[in-house]
């Protein structure tokens, strides 16, 4: 895990939310595009995740850490069965807030993973 | 072959933007449940009431996603006006008595550090569920 490439993925979390509030207010369904979005971020996810444990020994807080860590990867799939369910545009309006709340995840992470935990 | 009777739940309450309530409030609920279980776990002495109120906001939320999920009216308006009364509560008294409150909750100040979204969501949840009240229920 890299301040960098966590960076990133806060990034492209948010470009994720946004996309789903765009698609809700389109009032479209979820379709493929947030779909593959969803899955590229879980994938980044994970990747991040592996990191993070590879050099896990760095972090003081580390129940909180692995916490949110398990929180980021769950998060993800959970908007697509959510997306799929409801098929309105409310399924983009769940997949926006599970985007935001990884992005405020990911920045948690990186703020104890940093020791700048305020 | 029911009509959607109080054991079934009312499916207006969990449908369309209720499903997006039923998001938040159980992201919450993770957040407030982790937080009240590391506090109370790694160092419950330090500010034992603040750590309590840690955990009780966290089973309000937990009973409120549980509550928005199934369409459970009632336990959901009750829960929402116990989250109101607490945020309210444990904001003012965080502001005029801080010494109680040495570290945060997810309710201190109004729930600054989340955003103030503990302040606007019972409201929202509240709205939300009264303005879907089934005709003569």
């Amino acid at each position: 895990m890299t301040s960098a490439y966590s960076s990133w993925l806060i990034g492209g979390a948010l470009l994720v939310a946004l996309v789903g509030v765009v698609t809700a207010i389109r009032d479209r369904p979820m379709g493929p595009v947030l779909l593959a979005a969803l899955a590229l971020l879980e994938v980044a996810l994970l990747v991040q995740a592996g990191m993070a444990v590879a050099a896990i020994g760095r972090v003081e807080e580390k129940a909180t850490f692995i916490g949110y860590l398990a929180g980021t990867i769950v998060i993800p799939p959970a908007a697509v069965w959510w997306g799929r369910a409801e098929r309105t545009r409310w399924g983009p309006g769940v997949i926006a807030v599970a985007a935001f709340t990884v992005a405020v995840m990911t920045g948690r992470l990186l703020q104890i993973w940093n020791g700048t935990t305020p | 072959m029911t009509d959607g009777g109080p054991a079934r739940g009312d499916a207006a309450v969990r449908s369309g933007p209720g499903r997006v309530l039923v998001a938040v409030y159980g992201v919450f609920a993770l957040a407030a449940t982790s937080r009240a279980g590391v506090q109370i776990a790694t160092k419950f002495a330090e500010a034992p009431l603040a750590y309590l109120l840690s955990a009780f906001a966290a089973v309000v939320y937990i009973v409120l996603t549980l509550a928005l999920a199934r369409g459970s009216r009632r336990v959901a308006l009750v829960a929402c006006a116990i989250e109101l009364a607490g945020v309210l509560i444990v904001g003012t008294l965080s502001l005029a008595d801080p010494a109680a409150f040495p570290h945060a909750t997810v309710w201190s100040r109004y729930g600054s550090g989340y955003g103030f979204v503990p302040l606007v969501l019972p409201v929202i949840g509240l709205f939300w569920l009264i303005r879907h009240r089934k005709p003569a229920s």
